[in-house]
Protein backbone atom coordinates (compact mmCIF):
# COMPACT_ATOMS: atom_id res chain seq x y z
CA UNK A 1 0.00 0.00 0.00
CA UNK A 2 1.41 3.36 -1.01
CA UNK A 3 1.06 6.35 1.28
CA UNK A 4 -0.84 8.96 -0.73
CA UNK A 5 -0.77 12.67 0.12
CA UNK A 6 -3.06 15.21 -1.50
CA UNK A 7 -1.88 18.78 -0.82
CA UNK A 8 -4.54 21.40 -0.06
CA UNK A 9 -4.20 23.22 -3.39
CA UNK A 10 -4.62 19.95 -5.27
CA UNK A 11 -7.67 19.07 -3.16
CA UNK A 12 -9.13 22.39 -4.28
CA UNK A 13 -8.38 21.61 -7.94
CA UNK A 14 -9.88 18.13 -7.60
CA UNK A 15 -13.08 19.57 -6.15
CA UNK A 16 -13.22 22.23 -8.87
CA UNK A 17 -13.05 19.50 -11.48
CA UNK A 18 -15.87 17.59 -9.83
CA UNK A 19 -13.70 14.68 -8.76
CA UNK A 20 -13.83 12.88 -5.42
CA UNK A 21 -10.78 12.45 -3.22
CA UNK A 22 -11.75 8.81 -2.71
CA UNK A 23 -11.59 8.24 -6.45
CA UNK A 24 -8.19 9.89 -6.66
CA UNK A 25 -6.92 7.61 -3.90
CA UNK A 26 -8.40 4.60 -5.65
CA UNK A 27 -6.59 5.47 -8.89
CA UNK A 28 -3.22 5.69 -7.14
CA UNK A 29 -3.70 2.62 -4.96
CA UNK A 30 -4.89 0.47 -7.87
CA UNK A 31 -1.95 1.56 -9.99
CA UNK A 32 0.51 0.85 -7.21
CA UNK A 33 -0.94 -2.63 -6.74
CA UNK A 34 -1.13 -3.52 -10.42
CA UNK A 35 2.03 -1.65 -11.52
CA UNK A 36 -0.02 -0.28 -14.40
CA UNK A 37 1.05 3.32 -14.73
CA UNK A 38 3.58 5.36 -16.67
CA UNK A 39 6.48 7.46 -15.45
CA UNK A 40 8.46 10.50 -16.54
CA UNK A 41 11.31 11.13 -14.15
CA UNK A 42 9.80 11.05 -10.68
CA UNK A 43 6.29 11.70 -11.92
CA UNK A 44 3.82 8.88 -12.30
CA UNK A 45 0.58 8.98 -14.29
CA UNK A 46 -2.14 6.48 -13.44
CA UNK A 47 -5.71 6.10 -14.64
CA UNK A 48 -8.85 4.23 -13.75
CA UNK A 49 -12.30 4.09 -15.28
CA UNK A 50 -14.78 5.12 -12.57
CA UNK A 51 -18.40 5.21 -13.66
CA UNK A 52 -18.62 7.25 -16.86
CA UNK A 53 -15.28 8.92 -16.30
CA UNK A 54 -11.69 7.99 -16.90
CA UNK A 55 -9.86 9.54 -13.96
CA UNK A 56 -6.14 10.34 -14.12
CA UNK A 57 -3.81 11.14 -11.28
CA UNK A 58 -0.30 12.50 -11.64
CA UNK A 59 1.85 11.97 -8.58
CA UNK A 60 5.38 12.65 -7.43
CA UNK A 61 6.87 9.24 -6.65
CA UNK A 62 10.29 10.42 -5.49
CA UNK A 63 9.72 9.35 -1.88
CA UNK A 64 9.96 5.72 -0.87
CA UNK A 65 6.49 4.16 -0.75
CA UNK A 66 4.81 7.54 -1.11
CA UNK A 67 2.85 9.36 -3.76
CA UNK A 68 2.25 13.11 -3.58
CA UNK A 69 -0.62 13.97 -5.87
CA UNK A 70 0.20 16.85 -8.19
CA UNK A 71 -2.94 16.95 -10.27
CA UNK A 72 -6.01 14.92 -11.17
CA UNK A 73 -8.35 15.21 -14.12
CA UNK A 74 -10.84 13.19 -16.08
CA UNK A 75 -12.58 12.83 -19.42
CA UNK A 76 -15.91 11.35 -20.39
CA UNK A 77 -14.83 9.87 -23.71
CA UNK A 78 -14.04 6.18 -23.65
CA UNK A 79 -10.66 5.16 -24.99
CA UNK A 80 -10.60 2.27 -27.44
CA UNK A 81 -8.05 0.53 -29.61
CA UNK A 82 -4.70 2.06 -30.51
CA UNK A 83 -4.92 3.59 -33.97
CA UNK A 84 -1.29 4.46 -34.59
CA UNK A 85 2.03 4.69 -32.84
CA UNK A 86 4.36 7.60 -33.54
CA UNK A 87 7.65 8.65 -31.95
CA UNK A 88 8.76 7.63 -28.48
CA UNK A 89 8.22 10.06 -25.64
CA UNK A 90 9.99 10.65 -22.35
CA UNK A 91 7.31 8.57 -20.66
CA UNK A 92 8.10 4.96 -19.69
CA UNK A 93 6.01 2.14 -18.34
CA UNK A 94 6.49 1.11 -14.70
CA UNK A 95 8.90 -1.59 -15.91
CA UNK A 96 10.86 0.85 -18.08
CA UNK A 97 9.46 0.23 -21.57
CA UNK A 98 9.03 3.13 -23.96
CA UNK A 99 5.69 4.90 -24.24
CA UNK A 100 4.98 6.54 -27.59
CA UNK A 101 2.90 9.41 -28.83
CA UNK A 102 0.05 8.10 -30.94
CA UNK A 103 -3.69 8.01 -31.42
CA UNK A 104 -6.50 5.94 -30.01
CA UNK A 105 -10.07 5.43 -30.92
CA UNK A 106 -12.33 7.44 -28.64
CA UNK A 107 -16.03 6.94 -28.23
CA UNK A 108 -18.60 9.43 -27.04
CA UNK A 109 -22.37 9.38 -27.46
CA UNK A 110 -21.97 6.27 -29.69
CA UNK A 111 -19.67 8.13 -32.08
CA UNK A 112 -16.17 6.75 -32.61
CA UNK A 113 -13.40 9.08 -33.69
CA UNK A 114 -9.66 9.44 -33.07
CA UNK A 115 -7.75 11.42 -30.52
CA UNK A 116 -4.12 11.88 -29.53
CA UNK A 117 -2.78 9.91 -26.57
CA UNK A 118 0.28 8.37 -25.02
CA UNK A 119 0.26 4.73 -26.04
CA UNK A 120 1.83 1.71 -24.40
CA UNK A 121 1.68 -0.93 -27.11
CA UNK A 122 2.89 -3.75 -24.86
CA UNK A 123 -0.07 -3.46 -22.50
CA UNK A 124 -2.43 -1.98 -25.12
CA UNK A 125 -3.10 0.93 -22.79
CA UNK A 126 -3.45 4.62 -23.62
CA UNK A 127 -3.15 7.69 -21.42
CA UNK A 128 -4.40 11.19 -22.14
CA UNK A 129 -2.27 14.05 -20.87
CA UNK A 130 -3.82 16.82 -18.79
CA UNK A 131 -3.84 19.53 -21.44
CA UNK A 132 -5.62 17.24 -23.89
CA UNK A 133 -8.18 16.00 -21.37
CA UNK A 134 -9.04 19.35 -19.84
CA UNK A 135 -8.93 21.42 -23.02
CA UNK A 136 -9.15 19.48 -26.29
CA UNK A 137 -11.31 16.53 -25.24
CA UNK A 138 -13.46 18.67 -22.95
CA UNK A 139 -14.21 21.00 -25.87
CA UNK A 140 -14.81 18.02 -28.15
CA UNK A 141 -17.28 16.51 -25.66
CA UNK A 142 -19.15 19.82 -25.68
CA UNK A 143 -19.23 19.85 -29.48
CA UNK A 144 -20.51 16.27 -29.63
CA UNK A 145 -23.28 17.13 -27.19
CA UNK A 146 -24.24 20.21 -29.21
CA UNK A 147 -24.08 18.54 -32.62
CA UNK A 148 -25.89 15.39 -31.51
CA UNK A 149 -28.70 17.41 -29.94
CA UNK B 1 -23.84 52.55 -41.97
CA UNK B 2 -22.28 49.18 -41.16
CA UNK B 3 -22.14 46.36 -43.66
CA UNK B 4 -24.82 44.56 -41.65
CA UNK B 5 -27.36 47.10 -42.92
CA UNK B 6 -26.73 46.07 -46.51
CA UNK B 7 -27.79 42.44 -46.21
CA UNK B 8 -31.21 40.91 -45.51
CA UNK B 9 -31.34 38.82 -42.35
CA UNK B 10 -30.24 35.21 -42.57
CA UNK B 11 -32.98 32.70 -43.34
CA UNK B 12 -33.24 30.67 -40.16
CA UNK B 13 -35.04 27.78 -41.90
CA UNK B 14 -32.22 27.39 -44.39
CA UNK B 15 -29.63 27.84 -41.69
CA UNK B 16 -31.22 25.25 -39.39
CA UNK B 17 -31.19 22.61 -42.10
CA UNK B 18 -27.64 23.48 -43.18
CA UNK B 19 -26.47 23.24 -39.57
CA UNK B 20 -27.85 19.73 -39.16
CA UNK B 21 -26.28 18.74 -42.47
CA UNK B 22 -22.93 20.27 -41.49
CA UNK B 23 -22.91 18.23 -38.26
CA UNK B 24 -23.63 14.97 -40.10
CA UNK B 25 -20.15 13.70 -40.86
CA UNK B 26 -18.80 14.49 -37.41
CA UNK B 27 -21.45 12.77 -35.32
CA UNK B 28 -22.60 9.89 -37.54
CA UNK B 29 -26.05 11.39 -37.83
CA UNK B 30 -26.79 11.60 -41.56
CA UNK B 31 -28.97 14.52 -42.57
CA UNK B 32 -29.98 15.58 -46.06
CA UNK B 33 -26.91 15.13 -48.27
CA UNK B 34 -23.14 15.37 -48.48
CA UNK B 35 -22.16 18.95 -47.75
CA UNK B 36 -20.44 21.15 -50.32
CA UNK B 37 -17.56 23.46 -49.44
CA UNK B 38 -16.07 25.24 -52.45
CA UNK B 39 -13.83 27.27 -50.08
CA UNK B 40 -15.64 30.41 -51.06
CA UNK B 41 -13.66 33.61 -50.42
CA UNK B 42 -13.52 36.65 -52.68
CA UNK B 43 -16.04 34.98 -55.01
CA UNK B 44 -18.63 35.82 -52.37
CA UNK B 45 -17.77 39.53 -52.59
CA UNK B 46 -17.75 39.43 -56.39
CA UNK B 47 -21.14 37.70 -56.32
CA UNK B 48 -22.47 40.58 -54.20
CA UNK B 49 -21.13 43.26 -56.53
CA UNK B 50 -17.83 44.02 -54.85
CA UNK B 51 -14.24 43.47 -55.90
CA UNK B 52 -11.57 41.02 -54.89
CA UNK B 53 -9.75 43.85 -53.19
CA UNK B 54 -12.92 44.83 -51.30
CA UNK B 55 -13.09 41.33 -49.89
CA UNK B 56 -9.61 41.50 -48.41
CA UNK B 57 -9.53 45.19 -47.51
CA UNK B 58 -12.86 45.05 -45.69
CA UNK B 59 -12.94 41.74 -43.82
CA UNK B 60 -16.33 42.32 -42.19
CA UNK B 61 -17.86 43.02 -45.60
CA UNK B 62 -16.10 39.94 -46.94
CA UNK B 63 -17.34 37.61 -44.24
CA UNK B 64 -20.89 38.92 -44.51
CA UNK B 65 -20.77 38.21 -48.26
CA UNK B 66 -19.60 34.65 -47.49
CA UNK B 67 -22.55 34.10 -45.15
CA UNK B 68 -25.00 35.54 -47.63
CA UNK B 69 -23.78 33.67 -50.70
CA UNK B 70 -23.53 30.40 -48.75
CA UNK B 71 -27.32 30.55 -48.49
CA UNK B 72 -27.71 31.21 -52.22
CA UNK B 73 -25.88 27.99 -53.08
CA UNK B 74 -26.94 25.97 -50.02
CA UNK B 75 -23.35 25.64 -48.78
CA UNK B 76 -22.04 25.61 -45.21
CA UNK B 77 -23.86 27.33 -42.32
CA UNK B 78 -20.63 28.79 -40.97
CA UNK B 79 -18.64 31.82 -42.07
CA UNK B 80 -14.95 32.26 -42.67
CA UNK B 81 -12.58 34.89 -43.99
CA UNK B 82 -8.86 34.53 -44.48
CA UNK B 83 -5.86 35.03 -46.71
CA UNK B 84 -2.66 33.05 -46.88
CA UNK B 85 -0.29 35.28 -44.92
CA UNK B 86 -1.45 35.63 -41.32
CA UNK B 87 1.18 36.44 -38.65
CA UNK B 88 3.80 37.71 -41.11
CA UNK B 89 3.46 41.42 -40.35
CA UNK B 90 4.14 40.55 -36.71
CA UNK B 91 7.42 39.04 -37.89
CA UNK B 92 8.32 42.13 -39.89
CA UNK B 93 6.90 41.69 -43.41
CA UNK B 94 4.92 44.45 -45.07
CA UNK B 95 1.78 43.57 -46.99
CA UNK B 96 0.03 45.51 -49.71
CA UNK B 97 -3.43 45.13 -51.17
CA UNK B 98 -3.83 44.24 -54.83
CA UNK B 99 -6.81 44.62 -57.10
CA UNK B 100 -7.01 40.98 -58.13
CA UNK B 101 -5.08 39.16 -55.43
CA UNK B 102 -5.09 38.66 -51.68
CA UNK B 103 -2.58 40.90 -49.86
CA UNK B 104 0.99 40.12 -50.87
CA UNK B 105 4.38 40.83 -49.35
CA UNK B 106 6.49 43.77 -50.51
CA UNK B 107 9.53 41.50 -50.31
CA UNK B 108 11.75 39.44 -48.04
CA UNK B 109 13.24 40.95 -44.90
CA UNK B 110 15.83 38.35 -43.96
CA UNK B 111 18.72 37.03 -46.02
CA UNK B 112 21.05 35.02 -43.79
CA UNK B 113 20.76 32.19 -41.26
CA UNK B 114 22.05 34.65 -38.64
CA UNK B 115 18.94 36.76 -39.27
CA UNK B 116 16.81 33.74 -38.41
CA UNK B 117 18.75 33.18 -35.18
CA UNK B 118 17.93 36.75 -34.16
CA UNK B 119 14.20 36.52 -34.96
CA UNK B 120 11.89 37.56 -32.16
CA UNK B 121 8.81 35.36 -31.74
CA UNK B 122 6.01 37.64 -30.57
CA UNK B 123 4.27 36.56 -27.38
CA UNK B 124 0.51 36.25 -27.13
CA UNK B 125 0.29 39.68 -25.49
CA UNK B 126 2.47 41.27 -28.15
CA UNK B 127 0.24 39.77 -30.84
CA UNK B 128 -2.87 41.13 -29.14
CA UNK B 129 -1.35 44.60 -28.85
CA UNK B 130 0.05 44.69 -32.40
CA UNK B 131 -1.28 47.60 -34.42
CA UNK B 132 -1.80 48.10 -38.14
CA UNK B 133 -4.29 46.99 -40.73
CA UNK B 134 -2.85 43.50 -41.10
CA UNK B 135 -2.20 42.85 -37.40
CA UNK B 136 -3.63 39.36 -37.22
CA UNK B 137 -5.15 39.07 -33.75
CA UNK B 138 -6.86 42.49 -33.75
CA UNK B 139 -8.09 41.81 -37.28
CA UNK B 140 -9.70 38.52 -36.29
CA UNK B 141 -11.02 39.87 -32.97
CA UNK B 142 -12.77 42.62 -34.93
CA UNK B 143 -14.01 40.15 -37.52
CA UNK B 144 -15.42 37.61 -35.06
CA UNK B 145 -16.92 40.33 -32.88
CA UNK B 146 -18.75 41.53 -36.00
CA UNK B 147 -19.97 38.02 -36.77
CA UNK B 148 -20.98 37.42 -33.14
CA UNK B 149 -23.10 40.56 -33.32
CA UNK B 150 -24.54 40.30 -36.81
CA UNK B 151 -24.35 36.65 -37.91
CA UNK B 152 -24.06 34.86 -34.58
CA UNK B 153 -25.40 31.53 -35.76
CA UNK B 154 -22.57 31.32 -38.31
CA UNK B 155 -19.71 32.04 -35.92
CA UNK B 156 -16.84 29.59 -35.75
CA UNK B 157 -13.73 31.34 -34.43
CA UNK B 158 -10.90 30.06 -36.59
CA UNK B 159 -7.18 30.48 -36.09
CA UNK B 160 -5.12 30.13 -39.22
CA UNK B 161 -1.71 28.56 -39.22
CA UNK B 162 -2.40 28.23 -42.91
CA UNK B 163 0.73 27.52 -44.94
CA UNK B 164 3.44 27.20 -42.31
CA UNK B 165 6.18 26.59 -44.87
CA UNK B 166 5.00 29.05 -47.49
CA UNK B 167 4.41 31.93 -45.10
CA UNK B 168 7.76 31.37 -43.39
CA UNK B 169 9.44 31.22 -46.80
CA UNK B 170 8.12 34.70 -47.62
CA UNK B 171 10.36 36.09 -44.89
CA UNK B 172 13.49 35.21 -46.88
CA UNK B 173 11.92 34.85 -50.32
CA UNK B 174 10.46 31.61 -51.62
CA UNK B 175 13.29 30.86 -54.06
CA UNK B 176 15.86 31.51 -51.36
CA UNK B 177 13.95 29.26 -48.97
CA UNK B 178 13.94 26.40 -51.46
CA UNK B 179 17.70 26.84 -51.84
CA UNK B 180 18.14 26.87 -48.07
CA UNK B 181 16.44 23.50 -47.78
CA UNK B 182 19.56 22.17 -49.56
CA UNK B 183 22.26 24.51 -48.31
CA UNK B 184 21.02 25.67 -44.89
CA UNK B 185 18.48 23.06 -43.78
CA UNK B 186 18.78 23.88 -40.07
CA UNK B 187 18.10 27.56 -40.67
CA UNK B 188 15.21 26.71 -43.00
CA UNK B 189 13.71 24.45 -40.34
CA UNK B 190 14.24 27.08 -37.64
CA UNK B 191 12.51 29.68 -39.80
CA UNK B 192 9.42 27.51 -40.21
CA UNK B 193 9.41 26.68 -36.50
CA UNK B 194 9.58 30.38 -35.60
CA UNK B 195 6.61 31.13 -37.82
CA UNK B 196 4.77 28.11 -36.40
CA UNK B 197 5.39 29.19 -32.81
CA UNK B 198 4.10 32.68 -33.62
CA UNK B 199 0.94 31.14 -35.07
CA UNK B 200 0.53 29.02 -31.92
CA UNK B 201 0.71 32.12 -29.73
CA UNK B 202 -1.90 33.71 -31.96
CA UNK B 203 -4.19 30.70 -31.69
CA UNK B 204 -3.99 30.98 -27.91
CA UNK B 205 -5.05 34.64 -28.12
CA UNK B 206 -8.13 33.64 -30.11
CA UNK B 207 -8.94 30.64 -27.90
CA UNK B 208 -8.66 32.79 -24.78
CA UNK B 209 -11.25 35.21 -26.10
CA UNK B 210 -13.69 32.80 -27.75
CA UNK B 211 -13.27 29.67 -25.64
CA UNK B 212 -12.06 27.61 -28.57
CA UNK B 213 -10.55 28.17 -31.99
CA UNK B 214 -10.83 25.87 -34.95
CA UNK B 215 -7.44 25.34 -36.58
CA UNK B 216 -6.81 25.59 -40.29
CA UNK B 217 -3.38 24.56 -41.39
CA UNK B 218 -2.13 23.41 -44.74
CA UNK B 219 0.72 22.16 -46.81
CA UNK B 220 0.78 24.47 -49.79
CA UNK B 221 4.37 25.28 -50.71
CA UNK B 222 5.20 21.87 -49.26
CA UNK B 223 4.05 19.79 -52.22
CA UNK B 224 5.49 17.41 -54.77
CA UNK B 225 5.89 20.04 -57.50
CA UNK B 226 8.65 21.55 -55.37
CA UNK B 227 9.77 19.08 -52.73
CA UNK B 228 10.48 15.38 -52.27
CA UNK B 229 8.27 13.35 -49.95
CA UNK B 230 10.99 13.52 -47.30
CA UNK B 231 11.25 17.31 -47.52
CA UNK B 232 7.47 17.67 -47.33
CA UNK B 233 7.60 15.52 -44.22
CA UNK B 234 10.48 17.42 -42.62
CA UNK B 235 9.28 20.94 -43.29
CA UNK B 236 5.54 20.64 -43.56
CA UNK B 237 4.17 17.55 -41.80
CA UNK B 238 6.37 17.88 -38.72
CA UNK B 239 5.55 21.55 -38.31
CA UNK B 240 1.84 20.93 -38.86
CA UNK B 241 2.05 18.45 -35.98
CA UNK B 242 4.00 21.00 -33.92
CA UNK B 243 1.35 23.61 -34.68
CA UNK B 244 -1.67 21.50 -33.73
CA UNK B 245 -0.03 20.04 -30.63
CA UNK B 246 1.10 23.52 -29.55
CA UNK B 247 -2.36 24.95 -30.17
CA UNK B 248 -3.99 22.14 -28.17
CA UNK B 249 -1.57 22.82 -25.30
CA UNK B 250 -2.77 26.43 -25.34
CA UNK B 251 -6.48 25.71 -25.46
CA UNK B 252 -7.16 26.07 -29.20
CA UNK B 253 -8.93 23.39 -31.22
CA UNK B 254 -10.41 20.80 -31.12
CA UNK B 255 -11.59 21.23 -34.72
CA UNK B 256 -8.90 20.92 -37.37
CA UNK B 257 -9.01 21.43 -41.12
CA UNK B 258 -5.95 20.08 -42.93
CA UNK B 259 -5.59 21.54 -46.41
CA UNK B 260 -3.15 19.78 -48.73
CA UNK B 261 -3.04 22.32 -51.53
CA UNK B 262 -1.43 21.75 -54.90
CA UNK B 263 0.15 18.50 -56.09
CA UNK B 264 0.47 15.79 -53.45
CA UNK B 265 1.29 13.02 -55.92
CA UNK B 266 3.11 10.77 -53.46
CA UNK B 267 3.76 12.89 -50.37
CA UNK B 268 0.17 12.36 -49.17
CA UNK B 269 1.44 9.18 -47.49
CA UNK B 270 3.60 11.25 -45.14
CA UNK B 271 0.58 12.92 -43.56
CA UNK B 272 -1.25 9.78 -42.51
CA UNK B 273 0.94 8.91 -39.55
CA UNK B 274 2.59 12.29 -39.18
CA UNK B 275 -0.30 14.55 -38.26
CA UNK B 276 -2.25 14.93 -35.03
CA UNK B 277 -5.87 13.85 -35.33
CA UNK B 278 -8.67 15.12 -33.14
CA UNK B 279 -12.29 13.91 -33.02
CA UNK B 280 -13.26 16.80 -35.32
CA UNK B 281 -10.76 16.68 -38.13
CA UNK B 282 -11.27 17.18 -41.86
CA UNK B 283 -8.53 16.39 -44.36
CA UNK B 284 -8.65 17.85 -47.85
CA UNK B 285 -6.29 17.13 -50.73
CA UNK B 286 -6.25 19.24 -53.90
CA UNK B 287 -4.39 17.51 -56.68
CA UNK B 288 -2.46 14.39 -57.56
CA UNK B 289 -0.24 15.53 -60.39
CA UNK B 290 -2.38 17.71 -62.62
CA UNK B 291 -5.62 15.93 -61.74
CA UNK B 292 -7.90 16.41 -58.74
CA UNK B 293 -6.81 14.14 -55.91
CA UNK B 294 -8.89 10.96 -56.32
CA UNK B 295 -11.42 10.57 -53.55
CA UNK B 296 -10.91 6.80 -53.67
CA UNK B 297 -7.29 7.26 -52.66
CA UNK B 298 -8.18 9.95 -50.13
CA UNK B 299 -10.69 7.59 -48.56
CA UNK B 300 -8.34 4.59 -48.55
CA UNK B 301 -5.60 6.63 -46.92
CA UNK B 302 -7.44 8.76 -44.42
CA UNK B 303 -10.93 7.41 -43.71
CA UNK B 304 -9.80 5.79 -40.46
CA UNK B 305 -8.39 9.11 -39.30
CA UNK B 306 -10.74 11.90 -40.29
CA UNK B 307 -13.60 13.22 -42.36
CA UNK B 308 -12.42 13.34 -45.99
CA UNK B 309 -12.99 16.31 -48.29
CA UNK B 310 -12.70 15.56 -51.98
CA UNK B 311 -11.96 17.96 -54.78
CA UNK B 312 -13.31 19.18 -58.07
CA UNK B 313 -10.72 20.96 -60.19
CA UNK B 314 -11.01 24.70 -59.56
CA UNK B 315 -10.32 25.35 -63.27
CA UNK B 316 -13.68 23.81 -64.07
CA UNK B 317 -15.44 26.43 -61.97
CA UNK B 318 -14.62 29.01 -64.65
CA UNK B 319 -15.12 26.69 -67.65
CA UNK B 320 -18.39 27.42 -69.40
CA UNK B 321 -19.51 23.81 -69.41
CA UNK B 322 -21.43 22.98 -66.20
CA UNK B 323 -21.43 19.28 -67.03
CA UNK B 324 -17.65 19.16 -66.57
CA UNK B 325 -18.17 20.20 -62.95
CA UNK B 326 -21.19 17.94 -62.51
CA UNK B 327 -19.49 14.85 -63.92
CA UNK B 328 -16.26 15.31 -61.99
CA UNK B 329 -18.23 15.97 -58.80
CA UNK B 330 -20.25 12.81 -59.46
CA UNK B 331 -17.07 10.79 -59.93
CA UNK B 332 -15.56 12.10 -56.71
CA UNK B 333 -18.79 11.61 -54.75
CA UNK B 334 -19.16 8.01 -55.89
CA UNK B 335 -15.59 7.33 -54.80
CA UNK B 336 -15.71 9.08 -51.46
CA UNK B 337 -19.25 9.41 -50.17
CA UNK B 338 -19.11 6.30 -47.96
CA UNK B 339 -15.93 7.33 -46.14
CA UNK B 340 -16.13 5.95 -42.62
CA UNK B 341 -15.99 9.29 -40.85
CA UNK B 342 -17.94 11.21 -43.44
CA UNK B 343 -17.25 13.02 -46.68
CA UNK B 344 -17.51 16.62 -47.89
CA UNK B 345 -17.41 17.67 -51.53
CA UNK B 346 -15.07 20.55 -52.18
CA UNK B 347 -13.01 22.21 -54.84
CA UNK B 348 -9.24 21.68 -55.05
CA UNK B 349 -8.62 25.06 -53.45
CA UNK B 350 -10.48 28.36 -53.10
CA UNK B 351 -13.11 28.56 -55.80
CA UNK B 352 -11.97 31.26 -58.27
CA UNK B 353 -13.21 34.80 -57.67
CA UNK B 354 -15.08 34.78 -60.99
CA UNK B 355 -16.61 31.34 -60.55
CA UNK B 356 -19.58 30.97 -62.88
CA UNK B 357 -22.81 30.65 -60.86
CA UNK B 358 -23.98 27.79 -63.10
CA UNK B 359 -20.85 25.85 -62.19
CA UNK B 360 -21.50 26.34 -58.47
CA UNK B 361 -25.02 25.05 -59.07
CA UNK B 362 -23.60 22.01 -60.90
CA UNK B 363 -21.40 21.23 -57.90
CA UNK B 364 -24.31 21.38 -55.46
CA UNK B 365 -26.64 19.53 -57.83
CA UNK B 366 -24.16 16.66 -58.01
CA UNK B 367 -24.14 16.50 -54.21
CA UNK B 368 -27.94 16.36 -54.21
CA UNK B 369 -28.07 13.73 -56.97
CA UNK B 370 -25.28 11.47 -55.75
CA UNK B 371 -24.73 12.48 -52.13
CA UNK B 372 -28.18 12.29 -50.58
CA UNK B 373 -28.00 10.09 -47.50
CA UNK B 374 -30.05 6.91 -47.69
CA UNK B 375 -29.81 6.61 -51.46
CA UNK B 376 -26.75 4.40 -51.65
Amino acid sequence: MVQVTIPADVKELIAKRGLKEADVLAVVNDAAASKKYIKKGNMGLAKKVIGDLTVYVMSDLSGSGTAVVKTAYAHKMKLGKIVNVMSETEWKTADGKAVAQGHVEIEYMTVKRNGPALVDVASNEAYVEEYLATKTLAAAEGLFEKKRA
Amino acid sequence: MGYEDMFPPMDSRWHGNATKRFASPFVDKPHDRIDVDPIILSNAAVSCGYTIRDFYEHPTLGIHCVGYISHLFDLLPVTHWFFSLPWVTELGLKLVYKETLPPISTGPIYSTPEDVDKMHIPSKDELIKKQGQHATVPLFYNLYDYVAKNLPMTLVPISYGFDLVGAAAELIGVENFIMWTFTEPEAAQKLVQNYTDTAINGAEALADKYGMAMLIVGSVLGNNDIFSDEAVNDYSVKNMYRYVDGCFKHGAGPQIFYHLCGNHQTDYKMFKDGLMWSPFTVIHAGYQGRNPFPSKLLKETFEDKATCMGSVDTKLMIDNNPNKVYNQAKEQLLQGRDSKKGYILGTSCETPPYTIPGQMLALVKAARDFGTYGTW
